[in-house]
């Protein structure tokens, strides 16, 4: 337990100041190290008490300089009573003159010696990313060359000198690292065809193109990361905070940014300064109604939440006050919080308010500043490329350890919000840093560099026990190097079990266009049917005058559920999209029209859709809105909705207030057709079709539990509520999770579903007639095994599904092999 | 100055002065954050020191949605139902009753409860705060988890804590049983998700949620469908292939045995005697008719069979649904007259039984509600919150303007029962005139849940590690128990 030891440190030349009877380095550092730090220094802060520094022994209100006699501490260590007495009565009190050594010192100021500290010399990380020298041997992969390259290194036994070359672990056998690789990148176990594939491909390259071809698959690696990126960044489709209008969701923006891979650095300046409403959620936090804690408000959420997924710091201890466990101070919390505030930002310590103001800032000025003068979005953007510059290798190192933790089960640094703590290996998350830097901070390209390592692709370790809760710190049982078995997440287990079973739902929840950009253009060509409108103002071919805004309205009825529905939207100059008065969707920028998932927000019955759309300039010119949906009903018919003289305008308009529009007053007119919009068709026509006809994009696609809203299986399983930041997931199962395993109505209707789908497919020998009817167990258990475990039934198994299967089983006995199966921890945990 | 606060006090001018043996190291609290995996705090001579229990169970009767105190029990003058009379004549609009106890009266409809009161002691002076907005969810999450939402980590329910900390009453028995709230398919269910949990504590001490209790015994049967011979064929199979299977022999893998052993749990319970408990069928028709008001009383119902079988802690309510049940924005006197009707009997039955085979000495029993209403006051007098009134009359012209319409935090009733707590007995009281704020005695929610948990035997000073800071029981380990209220 050494590292629990607080120890002095000098961090520079000791100048006293002023004339002191004590000496604070060599009279009373010692007495406090001997009494006091043990509880009050170093990582220690009981009370709520620290002495690390002067200013957390002052902030405490344990002393006044230069006065004894109102200072508290000197109190406790002379108290004559037991229970009060400092340090506890079941260690030795200071001496009287000890007592009057400290007296003294306060008495006379309580000089400190600059930059004296009690704190650990703890591990700091070199602000910029430094340079990483490879050793060989060359053709090994760079991951490889710092783990294997110098084998011999790692010898304890000195009298046997290494002569042997450097040796490569062995790779992991194919079946298990087909399931690990393809669960890791996408998701979702191989099917059969994948790992015949695997296991007869003799190219020396099949590792590596096995995980290229799964990287390829846009869609099914976003459907998978996402659960990831959700969690990181507190999004969901359901929620606190939605009923209010407190929350947002950014799942259309964050897909599609999955889906095209964006760059990281871009990916992260969006969600910092959204450059449109359709990232904002992320730094609008939660806001509920009425008067939060001063350490919950938008700001700090704010602070606390950019802190946490961008650069693992821990912001939640110094948003209240001082942190005792690491360097982040109240000022630090709120510096960042006032980059976001709209408002001056007033402190407040421990819910307190101290009658100071934050000035905006960024946690590491040796890499540059926010000028707090700047109006907000100013102030945000700048805030976005100091985190994003490539000299903040902290940035960088944060997400390469998440990375690195969700594909090796445990990241370099562990905890993964933890990164003041010292990685286990240093030089490898600097590669890993400097390669994302480098490759223009493409995510995939990490991954892939990763998992294409020997390291990555070797048996792996189980999690012990005593792994739970251990950090990077601890001595012991760090496995970080070697990839531990993970469980399935929720997600994971979800996917396959419907995949399995052929189960999943035919219809999503999440708000998102299920299409690549490369599909799009592949997919029919769906013909325009909307016209342009405007407002009166644009009758018999009027220009309408420029400043204005009219509210246009359409009210219709749907004959049937919504299966899915997409609109696309562009008004010249702006529009804003409600449906049921809640604002969907805006922009302010014609040329790009917005492609919005209208799929949970349509329903049976009426709906009325409104777009509020304002011209600019200050005199007549060209407008338009232009609005077309297409609507796929549950019976299997498809609707479209078409701006037209059917819509209503009205020159009023209402206010909005969180996100609501008002009622908005007539009187009511039908739209008129804009005429003279060729520009705008010529212009957008294409985007607009390409939009819609994303609607026809992978219709047979199996919906993954990714999408859809947390229910009461995925939430058992470990889904968290997302009210919170979650970067990693519980590692254990539960009893109320196998509870809801073994009789939640869920998975039985996945099971028993499942059973009858199985059957239908296994080919059952009816030749000797339906009496004599041969079920094929072996195939079937091969099959089902194949599937779920990658590997065929061994003997005792088949021999064990043989008893169960009979030879003409009934649904209920092929249900309890799938739940068995699906039961089976070498189903849920991925080696 | 006590010197035995484990709290993490967060208050300057007191901290020096407290002698805190908070285990806050930084290094454990590090190993934490991020992941679910919560450590106790503890102080220097080991462990915090618990009160010695006075109960074993716990039940929390939830009348969600802000029980008008003076329509229940805490009268006040009555006015009778008269077209044209003015709102603010409108304290009481229900006539009061004697009760067991001389000095205490309730409102008429409680006529049961009224004959039970000698068994337990009514608070009439629990206050809350006003949190600027008189949210039913934040102030539902706040009674429940101590802490006002929103929150840097995910709060755990009380029962969760007791679930956490005391485990369960009997190893089969899941620690922590939430009855008749849904959590899908009404409004707000989002806002009841989030405190319904057990937050950072990790699923293992989650409530089992019961909405229905006639349909609770499915909770612990086999799925629909599945004979128990079936059932115990299917846990065969399971294991036999388990047997089977290559990975087998992998010693200490963490992911492999907590599967085994959760399997293992979850069948054991879905296959026990136990499980009866859950099956309010199993009751005398005499019995079940001494409950059956319906869903709340069928839950009070089951609530006491699982008690019976070892529940540790028992929520049950008559279920919060916008502007349903106890949420009474109009029609209030009509409202509450029903609602009368379904809570009387079934929890002073549920008393009665308890005590009649001895339980309720040792099973503490809570009747609570978010806040009060009032007929004129939103919040508490002078309150900025926003009145969310449905009507605003300056006079009763309608049977649906008759009764309490607002939030009020003022001054609140809870009803405490059994569990070492004083017979008889009647802490605080509230102004006989508007405003009808707790005058004498007020009580916290931060006090109340100590008092709950010190019942328990659980510290209010109990923490927890989590993300590097400490998270206690009751706010910054400050609640105090009420002692006045034992016997």
């Amino acid at each position: 337990m050494s590292y629990l030891i607080p120890v002095v440190v000098l961090l520079s030349a000791s100048i006293c100041v002023g004339v002191t009877n004590a000496d604070f380095a060599h009279d009373v550092a010692p007495i406090l190290q001997a009494h006091c730090v043990q509880c009050h220094g170093g990582n220690e802060a009981q009370g709520g008490f620290s002495m690390n520094t002067r200013e957390l022994f002052l902030e405490s209100d344990a002393a006044v300089p230069g006065k004894p006699e109102s200072s508290h501490f000197l109190e406790l260590i002379g108290s004559a009573d037991q229970e009060e007495r400092m340090p506890p009565v079941d260690q030795p009190g200071l001496s009287p003159a000890e007592i009057k050594t400290l007296r003294e010192w306060v008495a006379s100021g309580m000089d400190w010696d600059d930059g004296l500290t009690f704190s650990l010399d703890s591990y700091q990380a070199p602000l910029r990313l430094f340079d990483v020298s490879l050793l060989g041997p060359d053709g090994w992969h760079p991951i490889d060359q710092l783990l294997f390259g110098n084998s011999s290194s790692d010898s304890t036994d000195t009298e046997f000198v290494h002569a042997t070359a450097p040796k490569l672990p062995a790779r992991v056998a194919d079946n298990l690292f087909v399931r690990r690789v393809s669960l890791d990148l996408i998701g979702l176990l191989p099917d059969q065809d994948q790992l015949r594939a695997f296991t007869g491909d003799s190219s020396r390259d099949r590792h590596t193109n096995l995980i290229e071809s799964l990287l390829a698959r846009d869609l099914d690696y976003a459907e998978h990361w996402l659960t990831f990126w959700n969690d990181l960044l507190r999004n969901d489709y359901t929620g606190t905070g939605f009923i209010t209008g407190g929350r947002k969701q950014i799942t259309n923006w964050l897909y599609a940014a999955l889906v095209r891979n964006e760059p990281y650095d871009e990916f992260t300046r969006q969600l910092i300064a959204p450059p449109t409403d359709a990232s904002t959620g992320f730094i609008d936090g939660i806001k509920w109604r009425g008067e939060v804690s001063a350490g919950q408000t938008l700001p700090i959420q704010f602070s606390q939440s950019v802190s946490q997924a961008f650069l693992g710091i821990n912001m939640k201890c110094a948003s209240c006050h001082d942190s005792f466990i690491d360097q982040w101070k109240l000022d630090d919390a709120y510096g960042l919080a006032a980059v976001y505030a709209n408002e001056p930002l007033d402190v407040f310590r421990c819910d307190k308010p101290t009658g100071r103001q934050a000035t905006a800032a960024w946690l590491f000025p040796e890499l540059g500043s926010i000028d707090a003068a700047a109006p907000r979005a100013q102030r945000l953007s700048q805030l976005a490329n100091l985190m994003t510059s490539p000299d903040n290798a902290r940035f960088a190192r944060t997400i390469s350890n998440r990375i690195w933790g969700q594909l090796f089960g445990r990241g370099l640094i562990h905890p993964l919000d933890a990164m003041h703590l010292r990685p286990e290996n240093e030089t490898l998350l600097e590669l890993l840093a400097h390669r994302l830097v480098d490759h223009g901070y493409d995510l995939k390209d990490l991954i892939r560099f990763i998992t294409t390592s020997r390291a990555y692709q070797t048996g792996s370790t189980s999690l012990q026990e005593t792994d739970i809760g251990q950090s990077t710190e601890t001595p012991h049982q760090i496995r970080s190097l070697t990839p531990t078995a993970k469980r399935m997440t929720a997600e994971q287990f979800v996917d396959n079990a419907w995949r399995i079973t052929g189960t999943a739902p035919i219809k999503f929840d999440a708000p998102i266009i299920r299409s690549s950009q490369s599909e799009s253009s592949e997919l029919p060509e769906v013909t325009l049917q909307a016209g342009w409108i405007w407002g009166e103002s644009a009758a018999a071919g009027q220009l309408p005058p420029g400043n204005e805004t009219v509210t246009l309205r359409y009210s219709f009825d749907l004959a049937a559920d919504v299966d899915a529905a997409i609109a696309t939207v562009t008004a010249d100059n702006a529009f804003q999209l409600f449906i049921g008065n809640r604002l969907i969707a805006r922009s302010e920028d014609w040329t790009k029209p917005q492609a919005i998932p209208l799929t949970g927000l349509l329903k049976k019955g009426k709906n009325t859709l409104v777009i509020v759309a304002t011209n600019y300039a200050d005199r007549p010119n060209l407008a338009g809105v232009y609005f077309e949906a297409r609507v796929r009903l549950s019976d299997g018919s498809e609707t479209r909705l078409r701006s037209g003289t059917d819509w209503q305008s009205s020159s009023a308009t209402s206010a909005i207030r969180e996100d609501r529009l008002g009622k908005t007053p007539g009187p009511w007119k039908p739209a008129t057709i804009v005429s003279g919009n060729s520009v705008h068709q010529a212009r957008v026509g294409t985007l607009l079709k390409q939009q819609l006809a994303t609607l026809d994009a992978n219709p047979d696609k199996m919906v993954r539990a990714a999408l859809m809203k947390n229910d009461f299986l995925m939430r058992t399983l470990g889904r968290p509520g997302r009210e919170q930041i979650v970067s990693s997931r519980a590692a254990g199962m539960t009893t109320l999770e196998a509870i809801e395993l073994s009789n939640g109505a869920d998975l039985a209707y996945i099971v028993s579903a499942g059973a009858e789908n199985l059957l239908n497919r296994t080919s059952v020998d009816r030749s000797a007639g339906e009496d004599h009817a041969i079920f094929d167990h072996a195939a079937f258990s091969n099959s089902l095994f194949r599937r779920a475990f990658g590997r065929n039934a061994n003997s005792g198994e088949l021999e064990i599904l043989q008893q169960q299967l009979g030879r003409s089983p009934t649904s209920a006995q092929v249900e309890d092999v799938i739940w068995a199966v699906l039961m089976s921890p070498e189903f849920w945990i991925v080696r | 100055m006590s010197s035995t606060h484990t709290s993490h006090d967060c208050d300057a001018n007191e901290t020096s002065a407290r002698r805190d043996f908070l285990k806050q190291l930084a290094a454990a609290g590090a190993a934490t954050l991020g992941m679910s995996a919560p450590r106790a705090l503890a102080n220097d001579f080991g462990t915090i020191a618990h009160p010695t229990a006075t109960a074993d169970s716990c039940i929390l009767i939830w009348l969600a949605g802000g029980m008008a105190a003076p329509e229940t029990f805490d009268p006040k003058t009555y006015h009778p139902f008269e077209v044209g009379m003015p709102v603010d004549r409108m304290l009481s609009t229900f006539p009061s009753i004697d009760t067991a106890v001389d000095q205490i009266k309730i409102c008429k409809g409680l006529e049961n409860i009224a004959s039970v009161m000698d068994r337990g002691t009514l608070i009439r002076s629990a206050v809350q705060p006003d949190l600027g907005s008189i949210l039913h969810s934040r102030h539902q999450y706040h009674w429940h988890t101590g802490y006002v939402p929103p929150q840097t980590v995910a709060a755990p329910h009380l029962g969760a804590w007791m679930a956490k900390v005391l485990g369960p009453n009997n190893p089969v028995m899941p620690p922590f049983i939430n009855i008749g709230q849904r959590l899908e398919g009404v409004g707000e269910k989002e806002e009841l998700k989030a405190f319904t949990t057990a937050g950072f504590f990790g699923s293992e001490f989650g409530p089992m949620n019961l909405p229905y209790a006639e349909q609770a015994a499915r909770a612990v049967q086999p799925p629909e469908g599945i004979s128990s011979q079936r059932f115990a064929d299917r846990d065969r199979l399971f294991r036999r292939l388990v047997d089977q299977s290559p990975g087998r022999d992998l010693a200490s893998d963490f992911h492999r045995d907590s599967i085994l052993r959760s399997m293992d749990n979850a069948y054991r319970l879905l296959s026990s005697d136990d499980r009866r408990a859950f099956d309010i069928t199993a009751e005398t028709p005499e019995s079940l008719q001494k409950y059956d008001t319906g869903r709340f009383g069928r839950g009070c119902l089951l609530a006491r069979r699982l008690v019976d079988a070892g529940a540790r802690f028992v929520e049950v309510t008559t279920e919060y649904v916008p502007f349903l049940h106890w949420d009474t924005h109009n029609s209030g006197h009509e409202t509450v007259a029903r609602l009368h009707g379904e809570i009387d009997q079934p929890i002073a039955q549920l008393i009665r039984d308890l005590d009649a085979n001895g339980r309720l000495d040792r099973t503490l029993v809570v009747i609570a509600s978010e806040f009060s209403r009032d007929a004129m006051i939103e919040g508490r007098p002078g309150s900025s919150a926003n009145d969310q009134a449905t009507f605003k009359v300056d006079k009763v012209t309608e049977p649906k303007h008759y009764g309490l319409h607002r939030h009020f935090t003022g001054g609140t009733s809870v009803m405490m029962f059994g569990g070492g707590i004083k017979r008889g007995g009647l802490y605080g009281s509230t102004a006989p005139e508007r405003p009808l704020v707790a005058i004498e005695n007020p009580v916290s929610v931060m006090d109340l849940h100590a008092t709950i948990m010190t019942a328990m035997g659980i510290s209010p000073k109990t923490g927890f590690d989590i993300e590097g800071r400490p998270f206690y029981v009751t706010k910054d380990g400050q609640g105090r128990a009420v002692t006045e209220l034992f016997g």
